[in-house]
């Protein structure tokens, strides 16, 4: 029984004594860690708005949004913290938008790709090229981005999430509303459209019969399957039941939900150009 | 390598006779994980020295209090103790090389050359002896991976003091095309393995035993 207490008493006294030294560093690095962060996010984003004075920050589906004001008050752009599935975790960024939803530039903040592979995501070369694009322009590999051959999975994965996040932005804090389609005034028929998906166009096919969606085929695409399945029946099945475009893509597969919706889209407002034209 | 002073012996089994690394083959882990750029390696093995000498040193002044039937949850209480403090101390004051070594700080907590020399060397001899025997182990585990990351970060990368762009010597140039697999985690066994086989040829040679 005393040897009990005696081991106990020892074991706590090891315990104690830690726990104190660690809250004693503990209480002088954690402001020190603190500053140099918020230094070093500050020095981001005064290399993104020159004439940054004070921002806002905003949570949006776990991606975060920092609404950046000169002081004047007027808002100058966007900085938002956007973390992505990559090769191998998750690739944490800065993309840069200024006013008018163009992409000022992007920062990579952490990732673990694969080291002389993936890591290409983190040079000048595949960084600069999304500068100056905005949400009007495709950002969609082969078009006015590249993928990088042998890293086309992280490059991919960055790509996408690029064109998703500028799209989001615009939506959301630079008022460019996405035309409402009105369905109902859709001639009987089926349509055809297509939208960028991850590695190549997404198409599909919709078939709309007395103002309203009756069905949405999947004709190609090239998704990456194990996640495409989290998204597709699931996401045209609530289109139909919903029988609108603005439905919750918040799935295992988001980025693959999005490009359905977006060619959704495509081939419904193709359809009512179709009409358009005629009369 | 007649040293018969013990003290002197002490401070110097580490770095060659007994090398943590390519003669214990203990502490693999970090080793293999974190010798891509030879900035990591030394980074690593100077925290796992900094933990290893203050271990060593807290464990030798209370081998005589703590009860042999609970020694090993004491031991690993100091080292991570230890552990964190490089941690804080390391996200404080050196964010780049924090980020580099990532979970392999923490790790340092179950590096068994640090729990081996606590539990071989510090828990039986006086704390001047335990001191310069953590010293000693420290620098022959730095020595190990710095020669390691040298090797990996040379061909694999094709430059030294790598990856900050600031301090990154191009060796062959900035159009030369590295091999990338001893960058990666297969090229880390390939480079130990030679680097053992090339180690125990020298001590044969030499009669290093």
């Amino acid at each position: 029984m005393r040897d009990i207490l005696r081991l106990s008493i020892t074991l706590a006294l090891v315990g104690i004594l830690s726990a104190s030294l660690l809250t004693y560093i503990h209480g002088v690095t954690a402001p020190i860690i603190a500053e140099r962060q918020e230094a070093e996010y500050r020095q981001a984003l005064e290399l993104f708005f020159p004439d940054f004075d004070s921002f806002e920050s905003e949570q949006q589906d776990g991606d975060y949004f920092d609404l950046i004001y000169d002081s004047s008050g007027n808002l100058i752009g966007i900085m938002s913290t956007i973390q992505q599935q990559g090769y191998d975790g998750y690739i944490t960024y800065n993309l840069a938008v200024d006013g008018e939803g163009v992409i000022l530039g992007l920062l990579i903040i952490s990732h673990s790709e694969t080291p002389g592979i993936g890591d290409i995501i983190t040079t000048d070369s595949f960084k600069e090229q999304f500068i100056g694009k905005s949400y009007e322009d495709p950002i969609t590999a082969g078009e006015d981005v590249d993928i990088v051959s042998g890293a086309t999975v992280s490059t991919s994965a960055m790509i996408s999430s690029v064109r998703r996040v500028a799209g989001v932005i615009a939506e959301k804090y630079l008022g460019q509303e996405k035309d409402i389609i009105d369905i109902a005034a859709i001639p009987d028929g089926i349509y055809q459209g297509s939208a960028p998906g991850l590695a190549g166009p997404l198409t599909v096919v919709v078939e709309v019969a007395g103002g309203v969606i009756v069905s949405i085929e999947v004709l190609e695409h090239s998704e990456t399957p194990t996640y495409f399945i989290e998204s597709y029946p699931l996401i045209p099945e609530r289109i139909i039941a919903e029988q609108q475009l603005d439905v919750d893509t918040e799935t295992g597969a988001t980025l693959s939900a999005e490009s359905i919706v977006d060619a959704v889209r495509a081939a419904l407002s193709g359809a009512l150009e179709e009409e358009g034209g005629g009369e | 390598m007649k040293a018969s002073n013990p003290y002197l012996q002490d401070l110097t089994k580490g770095i060659v006779k007994e090398n943590p690394v390519f003669v214990a083959l203990l502490g693999m882990c970090p080793v293999l994980g974190v010798t891509a750029f030879i900035i990591n390696g030394l980074g690593m093995g100077l925290a796992a020295t900094a933990v290893l000498i203050a271990s060593n040193l807290v464990v030798s002044l209370l081998r005589n209090y703590i009860p042999p039937q609970v020694r090993i949850p004491c031991f690993i209480v100091i080292i991570a103790t230890f552990v964190t403090i490089i941690e804080m101390v390391l996200k404080a004051f050196q964010p780049v090389l924090y980020e580099a070594l990532g979970v392999f700080v923490p790790l340092i907590v179950v590096n068994c050359v640090i729990l081996g020399r606590a539990e071989a060397f510090a828990s039986k001899k006086p704390v001047l002896r335990s001191l310069l025997d953590g010293i000693g182990m420290g620098i022959g585990f730095t020595l190990a991976l710095v020669i390691l990351s040298t090797v990996r970060e040379v061909i694999g990368h094709g430059t030294i003091l790598g990856p900050d762009p600031e301090s990154t010597i191009h060796l062959f140039g900035t159009n030369f095309e590295p091999m990338a697999l001893f960058a990666q985690p297969p090229g880390a066994f390939i480079a130990l393995g030679l680097l053992l086989a090339i180690v125990n040829l020298i001590f044969k040679r030499f009669n290093i035993k």
